[in-house]
Protein backbone atom coordinates (compact mmCIF):
# COMPACT_ATOMS: atom_id res chain seq x y z
CA UNK A 1 0.00 0.00 0.00
CA UNK A 2 1.60 3.51 -0.74
CA UNK A 3 0.16 6.28 0.83
CA UNK A 4 1.09 9.84 0.29
CA UNK A 5 -0.28 12.77 1.92
CA UNK A 6 0.10 16.73 0.87
CA UNK A 7 3.40 16.25 -1.01
CA UNK A 8 4.94 19.36 -1.51
CA UNK A 9 8.09 19.08 -3.42
CA UNK A 10 10.10 22.87 -4.59
CA UNK A 11 13.19 23.07 -7.08
CA UNK A 12 14.15 26.62 -5.86
CA UNK A 13 11.65 28.53 -7.20
CA UNK A 14 9.58 25.95 -8.98
CA UNK A 15 6.99 23.99 -7.57
CA UNK A 16 7.66 20.61 -9.22
CA UNK A 17 5.13 18.81 -7.03
CA UNK A 18 2.47 20.84 -5.59
CA UNK A 19 0.02 19.35 -2.96
CA UNK A 20 -0.78 15.96 -4.19
CA UNK A 21 -2.70 13.05 -2.07
CA UNK A 22 -2.97 9.64 -2.62
CA UNK A 23 -3.90 6.02 -1.57
CA UNK A 24 -2.70 2.84 -3.39
CA UNK A 25 -4.46 -0.14 -2.31
CA UNK A 26 -2.49 -3.63 -2.38
CA UNK A 27 -2.25 -5.23 -5.88
CA UNK A 28 -3.64 -2.21 -7.50
CA UNK A 29 -1.92 -1.20 -10.79
CA UNK A 30 -2.00 2.10 -11.43
CA UNK A 31 -1.22 4.87 -13.87
CA UNK A 32 0.84 8.25 -13.89
CA UNK A 33 -0.12 10.10 -16.59
CA UNK A 34 1.01 13.36 -17.36
CA UNK A 35 3.35 15.35 -20.18
CA UNK A 36 6.58 15.57 -19.52
CA UNK A 37 7.87 17.90 -16.64
CA UNK A 38 4.28 17.30 -15.14
CA UNK A 39 5.54 16.05 -11.66
CA UNK A 40 5.58 12.57 -12.07
CA UNK A 41 8.84 11.29 -12.04
CA UNK A 42 9.64 13.98 -8.86
CA UNK A 43 6.48 11.96 -7.45
CA UNK A 44 8.51 9.15 -7.78
CA UNK A 45 11.34 9.81 -6.38
CA UNK A 46 9.58 11.43 -3.46
CA UNK A 47 7.96 7.93 -2.60
CA UNK A 48 11.23 5.86 -3.17
CA UNK A 49 13.30 8.18 -1.15
CA UNK A 50 15.44 9.48 -3.74
CA UNK A 51 14.74 13.08 -2.80
CA UNK A 52 12.70 14.48 0.16
CA UNK A 53 9.74 16.33 0.24
CA UNK A 54 9.37 19.98 0.94
CA UNK A 55 6.75 18.93 3.35
CA UNK A 56 3.96 16.01 3.15
CA UNK A 57 4.60 12.86 3.78
CA UNK A 58 4.88 9.49 1.50
CA UNK A 59 4.55 5.52 3.21
CA UNK A 60 4.85 2.38 2.02
CA UNK A 61 2.97 -0.10 3.54
CA UNK A 62 2.74 2.04 6.78
CA UNK A 63 6.02 2.69 6.75
CA UNK A 64 7.28 6.10 5.99
CA UNK A 65 9.86 6.92 3.91
CA UNK A 66 11.60 9.94 5.89
CA UNK A 67 11.23 8.27 9.36
CA UNK A 68 12.55 4.77 8.94
CA UNK A 69 14.08 4.85 5.61
CA UNK A 70 15.70 1.49 5.67
CA UNK A 71 12.87 -0.40 6.13
CA UNK A 72 10.41 1.34 3.66
CA UNK A 73 12.66 1.29 0.72
CA UNK A 74 12.94 -2.74 1.57
CA UNK A 75 9.50 -3.06 0.58
CA UNK A 76 10.00 -0.99 -3.15
CA UNK A 77 11.92 -1.91 -6.48
CA UNK A 78 12.35 1.13 -8.62
CA UNK A 79 12.83 1.59 -12.07
CA UNK A 80 14.02 5.19 -12.81
CA UNK A 81 13.63 7.11 -15.94
CA UNK A 82 17.33 5.96 -17.11
CA UNK A 83 17.83 2.74 -15.73
CA UNK A 84 20.54 3.11 -13.02
CA UNK A 85 22.90 0.29 -14.69
CA UNK A 86 27.01 -0.27 -14.51
CA UNK A 87 28.43 -0.08 -18.16
CA UNK A 88 31.48 -2.22 -17.24
CA UNK A 89 29.87 -5.09 -15.40
CA UNK A 90 28.06 -8.09 -17.35
CA UNK A 91 24.59 -8.32 -16.59
CA UNK A 92 25.08 -11.52 -14.03
CA UNK A 93 27.55 -9.42 -12.34
CA UNK A 94 25.23 -6.42 -12.13
CA UNK A 95 22.46 -8.40 -10.58
CA UNK A 96 24.80 -10.07 -8.06
CA UNK A 97 25.65 -6.83 -7.08
CA UNK A 98 21.83 -5.89 -6.40
CA UNK A 99 21.59 -8.76 -4.24
CA UNK A 100 24.20 -7.64 -2.01
CA UNK A 101 22.83 -4.26 -1.98
CA UNK A 102 19.64 -5.80 -1.05
CA UNK A 103 21.04 -8.56 1.05
CA UNK A 104 19.10 -11.39 -0.75
CA UNK A 105 21.27 -14.37 0.25
CA UNK A 106 18.44 -17.22 0.27
CA UNK A 107 18.67 -19.29 -2.98
CA UNK A 108 19.96 -16.17 -4.84
CA UNK A 109 20.99 -18.25 -8.07
CA UNK A 110 17.26 -19.73 -8.18
CA UNK A 111 15.73 -16.05 -7.47
CA UNK A 112 18.23 -14.67 -10.15
CA UNK A 113 17.17 -17.47 -13.02
CA UNK A 114 13.47 -16.57 -12.30
CA UNK A 115 13.90 -12.89 -12.51
CA UNK A 116 15.87 -13.33 -15.87
CA UNK A 117 13.20 -15.50 -16.92
CA UNK A 118 10.75 -12.79 -16.38
CA UNK A 119 12.32 -10.09 -17.68
CA UNK A 120 13.39 -11.99 -20.60
CA UNK A 121 16.88 -11.59 -20.51
CA UNK A 122 18.27 -15.47 -19.87
CA UNK A 123 20.00 -15.08 -23.48
CA UNK A 124 21.68 -12.31 -22.17
CA UNK A 125 23.12 -13.36 -18.99
CA UNK A 126 26.30 -13.13 -19.57
CA UNK A 127 26.87 -10.18 -21.76
CA UNK A 128 28.45 -6.80 -20.63
CA UNK A 129 25.64 -4.19 -19.83
CA UNK A 130 27.43 -1.80 -22.26
CA UNK A 131 27.09 -3.73 -25.23
CA UNK A 132 22.89 -4.57 -24.77
CA UNK A 133 20.45 -2.72 -27.11
CA UNK A 134 18.77 0.06 -25.42
CA UNK A 135 15.30 -2.24 -24.71
CA UNK A 136 17.39 -5.21 -23.01
CA UNK A 137 18.79 -2.33 -20.41
CA UNK A 138 15.56 -1.65 -20.15
CA UNK A 139 14.43 -4.96 -19.36
CA UNK A 140 18.15 -5.27 -16.69
CA UNK A 141 16.91 -1.91 -15.12
CA UNK A 142 13.45 -3.45 -14.82
CA UNK A 143 14.84 -7.11 -13.71
CA UNK A 144 16.90 -4.95 -11.05
CA UNK A 145 14.22 -3.73 -9.68
CA UNK A 146 12.37 -7.49 -9.07
CA UNK A 147 15.27 -8.32 -6.90
CA UNK A 148 13.93 -8.86 -3.49
CA UNK A 149 10.39 -9.28 -4.41
CA UNK A 150 9.44 -6.37 -3.25
CA UNK A 151 5.86 -6.27 -2.72
CA UNK A 152 5.86 -2.36 -4.28
CA UNK A 153 6.75 -1.81 -7.77
CA UNK A 154 7.74 1.83 -9.15
CA UNK A 155 8.06 2.15 -12.70
CA UNK A 156 8.99 5.39 -14.41
CA UNK A 157 8.20 5.45 -17.77
CA UNK A 158 9.40 1.74 -18.70
CA UNK A 159 8.56 1.64 -22.34
CA UNK A 160 10.16 4.65 -23.64
CA UNK A 161 12.85 4.28 -25.89
CA UNK A 162 12.04 0.55 -26.87
CA UNK A 163 10.39 -0.35 -30.41
CA UNK A 164 6.68 -1.77 -30.85
CA UNK A 165 7.10 -5.06 -30.24
CA UNK A 166 9.10 -4.16 -27.03
CA UNK A 167 6.81 -1.82 -25.89
CA UNK A 168 4.27 -4.72 -25.75
CA UNK A 169 6.39 -7.22 -24.52
CA UNK A 170 7.55 -5.54 -21.48
CA UNK A 171 3.69 -4.14 -20.92
CA UNK A 172 2.73 -8.21 -20.90
CA UNK A 173 5.92 -8.47 -18.34
CA UNK A 174 4.44 -5.22 -16.18
CA UNK A 175 0.62 -6.53 -16.38
CA UNK A 176 1.76 -9.87 -14.92
CA UNK A 177 3.78 -8.29 -12.34
CA UNK A 178 0.38 -6.36 -11.15
CA UNK A 179 -1.21 -9.85 -10.79
CA UNK A 180 0.52 -10.07 -7.15
CA UNK A 181 2.28 -6.57 -6.18
CA UNK A 182 1.11 -3.16 -6.19
CA UNK A 183 2.71 -1.69 -9.32
CA UNK A 184 2.53 2.57 -10.24
CA UNK A 185 4.08 3.01 -13.67
CA UNK A 186 3.83 6.37 -15.13
CA UNK A 187 3.75 7.64 -18.95
CA UNK A 188 3.08 10.05 -21.03
CA UNK A 189 1.18 8.37 -23.46
CA UNK A 190 -2.36 7.40 -23.18
CA UNK A 191 -3.49 4.60 -24.97
CA UNK A 192 -0.48 3.24 -22.83
CA UNK A 193 -1.77 3.37 -19.76
CA UNK A 194 -4.87 2.51 -20.78
CA UNK A 195 -4.00 -1.11 -21.83
CA UNK A 196 -2.48 -1.71 -18.45
CA UNK A 197 -3.94 0.08 -15.92
CA UNK A 198 -6.92 -0.17 -14.08
CA UNK A 199 -6.77 3.06 -12.77
CA UNK A 200 -4.87 6.34 -13.90
CA UNK A 201 -3.58 9.74 -12.06
CA UNK A 202 -3.56 12.17 -14.39
CA UNK A 203 -1.14 14.83 -13.35
CA UNK A 204 -0.51 18.14 -14.97
CA UNK A 205 1.61 21.05 -13.42
CA UNK A 206 2.31 19.21 -10.09
CA UNK A 207 -1.27 18.70 -9.19
CA UNK A 208 -3.60 15.14 -9.64
CA UNK A 209 -6.19 16.32 -12.14
CA UNK A 210 -8.21 13.42 -12.41
CA UNK A 211 -8.60 9.93 -10.79
CA UNK A 212 -10.21 7.76 -12.56
CA UNK A 213 -10.82 4.11 -14.51
CA UNK A 214 -9.63 4.54 -18.14
CA UNK A 215 -13.16 3.82 -19.21
CA UNK A 216 -14.09 7.02 -17.84
CA UNK A 217 -10.96 9.07 -18.60
CA UNK A 218 -11.50 7.92 -22.47
CA UNK A 219 -14.84 9.48 -22.65
CA UNK A 220 -13.04 12.52 -23.14
CA UNK A 221 -11.74 11.20 -26.12
CA UNK A 222 -14.77 10.27 -27.23
CA UNK A 223 -16.66 13.31 -26.70
CA UNK A 224 -14.89 15.12 -29.25
CA UNK A 225 -15.89 14.11 -32.67
CA UNK A 226 -12.97 15.21 -34.99
CA UNK A 227 -12.48 13.65 -38.00
CA UNK A 228 -10.47 13.95 -41.18
CA UNK A 229 -12.25 13.19 -44.55
CA UNK A 230 -10.80 12.66 -48.27
CA UNK A 231 -13.70 13.44 -50.47
CA UNK A 232 -13.81 12.94 -54.42
CA UNK A 233 -15.11 16.62 -55.49
CA UNK A 234 -13.19 19.71 -55.89
CA UNK A 235 -12.84 22.03 -52.89
CA UNK A 236 -16.13 24.88 -53.29
CA UNK A 237 -17.99 22.01 -54.59
CA UNK A 238 -17.53 19.65 -51.43
CA UNK A 239 -17.18 22.31 -48.27
CA UNK A 240 -20.45 23.25 -49.80
CA UNK A 241 -22.12 19.71 -49.23
CA UNK A 242 -20.61 19.39 -46.35
CA UNK A 243 -21.48 22.71 -44.88
CA UNK A 244 -25.47 21.16 -45.64
CA UNK A 245 -25.17 18.68 -43.53
CA UNK A 246 -27.34 19.22 -40.22
CA UNK A 247 -25.00 19.27 -36.90
CA UNK A 248 -21.39 20.17 -38.62
CA UNK A 249 -19.65 22.62 -36.87
CA UNK A 250 -16.24 23.37 -38.08
CA UNK A 251 -14.85 22.97 -41.54
CA UNK A 252 -11.41 23.52 -42.24
CA UNK A 253 -9.96 22.35 -46.17
CA UNK A 254 -6.37 20.73 -45.62
CA UNK A 255 -5.15 20.51 -48.90
CA UNK A 256 -5.32 18.22 -52.21
CA UNK A 257 -3.06 14.82 -51.71
CA UNK A 258 -4.62 12.93 -54.58
CA UNK A 259 -6.02 14.28 -57.93
CA UNK A 260 -9.70 15.39 -57.75
CA UNK A 261 -10.08 15.15 -54.50
CA UNK A 262 -10.17 17.55 -51.33
CA UNK A 263 -9.10 16.67 -47.47
CA UNK A 264 -11.08 18.70 -44.64
CA UNK A 265 -11.21 18.24 -41.05
CA UNK A 266 -14.39 18.29 -39.53
CA UNK A 267 -15.50 18.97 -35.72
CA UNK A 268 -19.58 18.09 -35.12
CA UNK A 269 -21.50 20.79 -33.38
CA UNK A 270 -22.08 19.47 -29.83
CA UNK A 271 -20.72 16.20 -30.17
CA UNK A 272 -22.87 14.70 -31.89
CA UNK A 273 -22.07 11.72 -34.15
CA UNK A 274 -22.83 12.59 -37.65
CA UNK A 275 -21.26 9.83 -39.31
CA UNK A 276 -24.21 8.34 -40.96
CA UNK A 277 -25.19 12.12 -42.10
CA UNK A 278 -21.88 12.51 -43.59
CA UNK A 279 -22.32 9.43 -45.89
CA UNK A 280 -25.88 9.97 -46.66
CA UNK A 281 -25.13 13.84 -47.71
CA UNK A 282 -22.27 12.80 -49.60
CA UNK A 283 -23.90 10.09 -51.23
CA UNK A 284 -26.71 12.02 -52.11
CA UNK A 285 -24.37 14.42 -54.03
CA UNK A 286 -22.38 11.63 -56.01
CA UNK A 287 -19.17 12.52 -54.15
CA UNK A 288 -17.93 9.56 -52.32
CA UNK A 289 -15.83 9.55 -49.10
CA UNK A 290 -12.35 8.25 -49.76
CA UNK A 291 -11.54 8.26 -46.45
CA UNK A 292 -12.90 9.03 -42.95
CA UNK A 293 -10.37 9.19 -40.22
CA UNK A 294 -11.73 9.80 -36.65
CA UNK A 295 -9.35 12.17 -35.14
CA UNK A 296 -8.86 10.33 -31.17
CA UNK A 297 -8.43 13.80 -28.70
CA UNK A 298 -4.57 13.69 -28.14
CA UNK A 299 -3.30 13.97 -24.59
CA UNK A 300 -3.10 17.80 -25.11
CA UNK A 301 -6.46 18.06 -25.54
CA UNK A 302 -7.46 15.54 -22.50
CA UNK A 303 -5.04 18.07 -20.19
CA UNK A 304 -6.45 21.39 -21.35
CA UNK A 305 -10.02 19.65 -21.26
CA UNK A 306 -9.07 18.37 -17.61
CA UNK A 307 -7.56 21.52 -16.06
CA UNK A 308 -10.40 23.81 -17.44
CA UNK A 309 -12.74 21.20 -15.65
CA UNK A 310 -10.22 21.67 -12.37
CA UNK A 311 -10.29 25.12 -12.52
CA UNK A 312 -14.06 25.69 -12.83
CA UNK A 313 -14.25 23.43 -10.24
CA UNK A 314 -11.96 25.48 -8.29
CA UNK A 315 -14.24 28.86 -9.09
CA UNK A 316 -17.32 27.18 -7.81
CA UNK A 317 -15.63 26.29 -4.83
CA UNK B 1 28.89 -1.59 2.74
CA UNK B 2 30.80 -4.53 1.67
CA UNK B 3 29.03 -4.83 -1.23
CA UNK B 4 29.84 -1.23 -2.88
CA UNK B 5 33.29 -2.09 -1.37
CA UNK B 6 33.07 -4.86 -4.00
CA UNK B 7 31.38 -3.47 -7.02
CA UNK B 8 34.25 -0.18 -6.73
CA UNK B 9 37.54 -2.35 -6.29
CA UNK B 10 36.72 -4.20 -9.01
CA UNK B 11 35.95 -1.59 -11.41
CA UNK B 12 39.05 0.17 -10.44
CA UNK B 13 40.81 -3.26 -11.76
CA UNK B 14 38.27 -3.45 -15.21
CA UNK B 15 39.29 -0.22 -16.12
CA UNK B 16 43.03 0.56 -16.58
CA UNK B 17 42.44 3.33 -14.04
CA UNK B 18 43.65 0.92 -10.98
CA UNK B 19 46.49 -1.08 -13.41
CA UNK B 20 47.22 2.42 -14.12
CA UNK B 21 47.80 3.81 -10.14
CA UNK B 22 49.47 0.62 -8.81
CA UNK B 23 51.99 0.85 -12.08
CA UNK B 24 52.81 4.75 -11.28
CA UNK B 25 52.83 4.34 -7.39
CA UNK B 26 55.53 1.14 -8.09
CA UNK B 27 57.37 3.08 -10.58
CA UNK B 28 58.15 5.96 -8.43
CA UNK B 29 59.13 3.86 -5.37
CA UNK B 30 61.44 1.62 -7.61
CA UNK B 31 63.36 4.55 -9.88
CA UNK B 32 63.43 6.56 -6.34
CA UNK B 33 65.14 3.69 -4.67
CA UNK B 34 67.40 3.08 -7.60
CA UNK B 35 68.72 6.37 -7.46
CA UNK B 36 68.20 7.17 -3.59
CA UNK B 37 69.81 3.97 -2.50
CA UNK B 38 71.37 1.56 -5.00
CA UNK B 39 73.19 4.62 -6.57
CA UNK B 40 74.28 6.13 -3.35
CA UNK B 41 74.64 2.85 -1.06
CA UNK B 42 72.55 4.38 1.59
CA UNK B 43 69.66 2.17 3.26
CA UNK B 44 67.83 5.45 4.50
CA UNK B 45 64.05 5.13 2.85
CA UNK B 46 62.64 8.30 4.31
CA UNK B 47 63.33 9.94 1.02
CA UNK B 48 61.56 7.68 -1.03
CA UNK B 49 58.95 7.51 0.54
CA UNK B 50 58.61 11.53 0.99
CA UNK B 51 58.53 11.45 -3.08
CA UNK B 52 55.74 9.12 -3.01
CA UNK B 53 53.81 11.18 -0.80
CA UNK B 54 54.53 14.14 -3.35
CA UNK B 55 53.44 11.35 -6.03
CA UNK B 56 50.39 10.67 -4.07
CA UNK B 57 49.18 14.24 -4.19
CA UNK B 58 49.13 13.97 -7.98
CA UNK B 59 47.72 10.37 -8.19
CA UNK B 60 45.18 10.53 -5.33
CA UNK B 61 42.60 12.25 -7.34
CA UNK B 62 42.99 9.96 -10.35
CA UNK B 63 42.11 7.24 -8.32
CA UNK B 64 39.01 9.08 -6.30
CA UNK B 65 37.59 11.17 -9.27
CA UNK B 66 35.57 8.60 -10.98
CA UNK B 67 33.85 7.25 -7.41
CA UNK B 68 31.15 9.87 -6.63
CA UNK B 69 31.02 11.81 -9.63
CA UNK B 70 30.30 8.91 -11.81
CA UNK B 71 27.36 7.38 -10.19
CA UNK B 72 25.75 11.10 -10.49
CA UNK B 73 26.58 11.22 -14.09
CA UNK B 74 25.44 8.12 -15.07
CA UNK B 75 22.10 8.03 -12.33
CA UNK B 76 23.74 5.01 -10.50
CA UNK B 77 23.02 6.82 -7.50
CA UNK B 78 19.35 6.83 -7.49
CA UNK B 79 20.09 2.76 -7.19
CA UNK B 80 22.20 3.26 -4.31
CA UNK B 81 19.88 5.73 -2.73
CA UNK B 82 16.81 3.83 -2.95
CA UNK B 83 17.98 0.52 -2.12
CA UNK B 84 18.34 -0.18 1.51
CA UNK B 85 21.76 1.29 2.09
CA UNK B 86 22.71 3.26 4.42
CA UNK B 87 24.76 6.63 3.32
CA UNK B 88 27.73 5.83 5.37
CA UNK B 89 28.30 2.66 3.67
CA UNK B 90 28.36 4.43 0.36
CA UNK B 91 30.58 6.61 1.50
CA UNK B 92 32.52 3.93 3.35
CA UNK B 93 32.59 1.35 0.51
CA UNK B 94 33.74 3.78 -1.85
CA UNK B 95 36.77 5.04 0.37
CA UNK B 96 37.94 1.85 1.48
CA UNK B 97 37.89 0.30 -2.13
CA UNK B 98 40.36 3.13 -3.05
CA UNK B 99 42.60 2.94 0.10
CA UNK B 100 42.62 -0.74 -1.14
CA UNK B 101 44.02 0.36 -4.37
CA UNK B 102 46.71 1.96 -2.81
CA UNK B 103 47.61 -0.82 0.01
CA UNK B 104 47.82 -3.30 -3.24
CA UNK B 105 50.11 -0.98 -5.00
CA UNK B 106 52.50 -1.13 -1.72
CA UNK B 107 52.23 -4.71 -2.22
CA UNK B 108 54.49 -4.28 -5.06
CA UNK B 109 57.21 -2.25 -2.87
CA UNK B 110 58.19 -4.83 -0.34
CA UNK B 111 61.12 -5.94 -2.68
CA UNK B 112 62.50 -2.96 -1.42
CA UNK B 113 62.86 -3.84 2.40
CA UNK B 114 63.27 -7.00 0.99
CA UNK B 115 66.84 -5.63 -1.44
CA UNK B 116 67.98 -3.64 2.02
CA UNK B 117 67.47 -6.18 4.64
CA UNK B 118 69.58 -8.37 2.15
CA UNK B 119 72.73 -5.65 1.29
CA UNK B 120 72.85 -3.50 3.90
CA UNK B 121 71.93 -2.96 7.71
CA UNK B 122 68.14 -1.92 7.37
CA UNK B 123 66.48 -0.12 10.01
CA UNK B 124 62.90 -1.72 10.21
CA UNK B 125 61.36 0.05 12.30
CA UNK B 126 62.29 3.23 10.54
CA UNK B 127 61.01 1.59 7.00
CA UNK B 128 57.72 -0.01 8.99
CA UNK B 129 57.47 3.84 10.15
CA UNK B 130 57.47 4.86 6.55
CA UNK B 131 54.92 2.29 5.16
CA UNK B 132 52.52 3.03 8.07
CA UNK B 133 52.90 6.95 7.41
CA UNK B 134 52.18 6.39 4.03
CA UNK B 135 49.09 5.07 4.03
CA UNK B 136 47.69 7.07 6.72
CA UNK B 137 49.00 9.97 4.26
CA UNK B 138 47.31 8.46 1.74
CA UNK B 139 44.09 8.01 3.44
CA UNK B 140 43.68 11.26 4.24
CA UNK B 141 44.04 12.26 0.54
CA UNK B 142 42.03 9.40 -0.69
CA UNK B 143 39.26 11.24 2.05
CA UNK B 144 39.34 14.79 0.67
CA UNK B 145 39.26 13.55 -3.03
CA UNK B 146 36.72 11.90 -2.38
CA UNK B 147 34.72 14.70 -0.67
CA UNK B 148 35.40 16.44 -4.12
CA UNK B 149 34.32 14.00 -6.25
CA UNK B 150 30.98 14.22 -4.51
CA UNK B 151 30.31 17.88 -4.66
CA UNK B 152 30.13 17.64 -8.92
CA UNK B 153 29.37 15.25 -11.74
CA UNK B 154 32.10 15.38 -13.89
CA UNK B 155 35.27 13.51 -13.13
CA UNK B 156 38.29 16.41 -14.66
CA UNK B 157 36.44 18.89 -12.12
CA UNK B 158 37.00 16.77 -9.46
CA UNK B 159 40.27 15.61 -10.51
CA UNK B 160 41.41 19.19 -10.73
CA UNK B 161 39.99 20.50 -7.54
CA UNK B 162 41.28 18.17 -5.58
CA UNK B 163 44.72 18.55 -7.17
CA UNK B 164 44.78 21.97 -6.38
CA UNK B 165 43.92 21.15 -2.75
CA UNK B 166 46.79 18.83 -2.17
CA UNK B 167 49.20 20.81 -4.19
CA UNK B 168 48.37 23.52 -2.94
CA UNK B 169 48.64 22.65 0.95
CA UNK B 170 52.22 21.29 -0.05
CA UNK B 171 53.07 24.50 -1.52
CA UNK B 172 52.23 26.78 1.14
CA UNK B 173 54.17 24.10 3.36
CA UNK B 174 57.38 24.94 1.26
CA UNK B 175 56.60 28.87 1.21
CA UNK B 176 56.10 28.81 4.42
CA UNK B 177 59.65 27.38 5.23
CA UNK B 178 60.86 31.07 4.06
CA UNK B 179 58.01 32.98 6.42
CA UNK B 180 60.33 34.68 8.94
CA UNK B 181 57.18 35.36 11.08
CA UNK B 182 57.33 32.50 13.90
CA UNK B 183 53.58 32.62 15.08
CA UNK B 184 52.65 31.19 10.88
CA UNK B 185 55.48 28.65 10.79
CA UNK B 186 54.22 27.54 13.96
CA UNK B 187 50.93 27.29 12.88
CA UNK B 188 51.34 25.82 9.64
CA UNK B 189 53.58 23.51 10.37
CA UNK B 190 50.99 22.22 13.00
CA UNK B 191 47.90 21.89 10.35
CA UNK B 192 50.47 20.65 7.39
CA UNK B 193 49.60 17.11 5.77
CA UNK B 194 53.23 17.15 4.67
CA UNK B 195 55.24 18.00 7.42
CA UNK B 196 53.50 16.28 10.07
CA UNK B 197 54.79 13.36 7.76
CA UNK B 198 57.93 13.97 8.44
CA UNK B 199 58.03 13.09 11.99
CA UNK B 200 56.97 9.98 11.08
CA UNK B 201 59.47 9.13 9.23
CA UNK B 202 61.92 9.12 11.11
CA UNK B 203 60.49 5.80 12.85
CA UNK B 204 58.91 8.33 15.28
CA UNK B 205 55.13 6.70 16.25
CA UNK B 206 53.57 9.83 17.87
CA UNK B 207 50.22 9.44 18.79
CA UNK B 208 49.41 13.18 17.55
CA UNK B 209 50.29 12.54 14.31
CA UNK B 210 48.23 9.25 14.09
CA UNK B 211 44.94 11.03 15.29
CA UNK B 212 46.10 14.02 13.23
CA UNK B 213 45.51 12.44 9.62
CA UNK B 214 42.79 9.91 11.51
CA UNK B 215 40.99 13.55 11.78
CA UNK B 216 41.65 14.49 8.61
CA UNK B 217 39.90 11.43 6.95
CA UNK B 218 37.03 11.29 9.43
CA UNK B 219 36.41 14.86 8.95
CA UNK B 220 36.39 14.63 4.73
CA UNK B 221 34.36 11.23 5.27
CA UNK B 222 31.58 13.04 7.16
CA UNK B 223 31.40 15.86 5.08
CA UNK B 224 31.47 13.51 2.11
CA UNK B 225 28.20 12.33 3.58
CA UNK B 226 26.65 15.62 4.63
CA UNK B 227 27.07 16.43 1.06
CA UNK B 228 25.23 13.32 -0.18
CA UNK B 229 22.65 13.96 2.09
CA UNK B 230 22.07 17.19 1.29
CA UNK B 231 21.55 16.05 -2.28
CA UNK B 232 17.95 14.98 -1.58
CA UNK B 233 16.84 18.47 -0.33
CA UNK B 234 18.34 20.21 -3.98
Amino acid sequence: MIEVENLVKHYGDKKAVNDISFTIRDGELVGFLGPNGAGKSTTMNVITGYLSATSGSARINGIDILEDPMEAKRHIGYLPEQPPLYMDMSVNEYLDFICDLKKVDRNRRSHIDDICEQAGITGVYRRMIKNLSKGYKQRVGLAQALIGDPEVLILDEPTVGLDPIQIVEIRNVIRDLGRQRTVILSSHILPEVQTICRRVLVINEGKIIADDSPQNLSKYVEMNHRMQIRVAAPQSKAEQILREIPEMGEVVFEGVMEEDTSDFMICARDNADIRRLLFNGCAKAGCPILMMNPLSASLEDIFIKLTEKSETNEKEA
Amino acid sequence: MFAIFKRDLRAFYTTPIGYAFSGVVILIMNLCFYYMNVETSSSDVKRIFYWLLLGLAFLAPILTMRLLSEEKKTKTDQLLYTVPLRITDIVLGKYLAALCVFLISLVGTFMIPVILSMFSVAEYWAILGNYVAIVFAASAFIAIGLFVSSTSENQLVSALVSWAILVGLWLVDTLVANVEIRFIRVIVDWVSVFARYESFTYGLFDLSDILYYFSITAVFLFLTVRMLDKRRYA
